[in-house]
């Protein structure tokens, strides 16, 4: 009997270290995922894809019977805004057919906005709460990588954290933390306001800006942020959300705003895989002009 | 044959733990509320009280592989899955012996089994610096949440599971006394 106990204790010590050793493993910065689990991940992946579908359609019709209740209201209010968004694209177009022919004169052919869509589908969804990750069913097959953005319609949903030969998991903008930051701008006519995303406040359900440069200090609620190009690996442009407040730091010496996400988060279908299309070479010439 | 049946009722419940956020409506998955689905780990109690003789352990083994899946697949921080199934089901394993395997026997192992496990999970995320929350807030927004939830669960599974895998125990495990 003496000597089963000292096994049990011997068993979960064993346990223990193994704990440690495959912890401090996951934890240390690697670049890729082991062989095994990119093939585990492609093999759940496959299966989950085939699960999906029949889960979608269900909550397809549960969703739609709740939106034909509030139809009508819908309609009328998107009539009126209808109207004012056509002088709205018209204006938009004449502007693009200027910047292209100001482009063409100058030419640049690509610029730090332009990027490639990889269109991709959420399979499946972390269930551990606290790590905020999703799962899509493009790999690097489809020329995904690491540390891409990724966005909707409506704006940035988070960056690619690891990848596999054909899924790869998403890092949302909810579960953000220090270590992946994201370099961001907000426009001013002369100079702009830069700064970090660093993180997710989940009390307030705000996104953090760390503000590095501030031109100005009237900071207003409502004003869009906006992905910046500083950061080397994301195109310029991509919307993150709207400010909602701005509050110091606990050191008094920075200042931070509040961002609301401009994406719906918890609601992923279809998402869109920024690829961005400047190569790095080409990135110091632009640099240069700008100057 | 009968004994593949395990691997693909766990792998399905892994893979539909995926899709669960989505099947709950979104206003409790946008509340502060952390409702954590332990599917896989609800069926593992049953092979445990069911299934598993005193002295053959097949509830283990599944709960450090799959546990080990659930790794590799949702959250990318390898071993703290495997490591809190694996002890969690040690115990209600432990506790089966002691206890006749009925419907409340169930319920009372199914509560200590997902708050044990749970809880594992929580103190190693904190002690590795992934999560951050103070204890009480823990206790209130994800435990009990979590522990409601996934007893929901253990409930519906109980008329599918607990006579069959009785009878399975009888089939493939009665006149060996080796693993």
């Amino acid at each position: 009997m003496h000597f089963f106990r000292n096994k049990r204790l011997f068993i979960l010590l064993i346990g223990f270290i193994v704990l440690v050793a495959l912890i401090g493993f996951s934890l240390k910065d690697r670049e890729n995922l082991t062989a095994v689990e990119k093939f585990v991940n492609d093999t759940v992946g496959w299966t989950q894809n085939v699960i999906h579908t029949p889960v979608t359609f269900i909550t397809d019709i549960v969703t739609n019977v709740k939106d034909f209740k509030n139809t009508y209201e819908e309609n009328q209010l998107l009539n009126e805004q209808l109207s004012q968004y056509k002088s709205l694209i018209y204006e938009v177009q004449d502007i693009k057919e200027e910047n292209e022919e100001l482009n063409d004169l100058l030419g640049i052919t690509e610029t730090v906005r332009d990027y490639d869509p990889i269109q991709a589908t959420v399979v499946s969804r972390s269930p551990e709460r606290w790590v905020e990750q999703v799962t899509i069913n493009k790999g690097e097959q489809d020329g995904v990588r690491s540390n891409m953005i990724v966005i909707t319609a409506e704006g940035m949903v988070g960056k690619i954290k690891s990848t596999s030969e054909f899924t790869s998991n998403v890092q949302l903008l909810t579960g953000f933390d220090q270590y992946n930051r994201i370099s961001a701008t907000i426009s001013r006519e002369e100079r702009d306001i830069f700064g970090m995303i660093e993180g997710f406040d989940q009390e307030s359900n705000s996104l953090l800006f760390r503000i590095i440069e501030e031109s100005d200090k009237d900071l207003e609620e409502g004003e869009l942020v906006v992905s910046s190009e500083l950061g080397g690996e994301f195109p310029k442009g991509l919307a993150i959300g709207t400010v909602k407040e701005v509050v110091s730091d606990q050191y008094g010496l920075t200042r931070i705003a509040m961002v609301e996400p401009a994406a719906d988060i918890y609601d992923l279908r279809n998402v869109i895989v920024v690829d961005r299309a400047l190569t790095e070479t080409e990135e110091s010439n632009t640099e240069e002009e700008e100057e | 044959m009968k004994r593949l049946f395990f691997p693909l009722i766990l792998f399905l419940l892994t893979i539909l733990e995926g899709a669960a956020l989505e099947l709950l409506p979104s206003n409790l998955v946008m509340g502060n509320l952390m409702i954590v689905p332990h599917w896989v780990f609800a069926f593992l109690v049953y092979m445990a009280i069911f299934y598993d003789k005193d002295y053959t352990y097949y509830s283990i083994g599944y709960a450090l592989l799959f546990g080990l899946l659930i790794d590799v697949v949702y959250t990318g921080v390898l071993g703290v899955y495997m490591f809190s199934y694996g002890l969690a089901i040690y115990i209600v394993h432990g506790l089966k012996k002691i206890l006749q395997g009925n419907f409340y026997v169930v319920v009372l192992l199914g509560t200590v089994g997902v708050l044990l496990a749970d809880l594992f999970i929580y103190l190693i995320y904190t002690s590795v610096g992934i999560v951050d929350m103070v204890f009480q807030d823990y206790t209130l927004g994800r435990m009990l949440p979590t522990i409601l939830s996934n007893i929901v669960f253990i409930l519906l599974l109980y008329p599918f599971c607990a006579k069959r895998l009785a009878r399975w125990q009888w089939e493939q495990l009665s006149g060996k006394s080796t693993l």
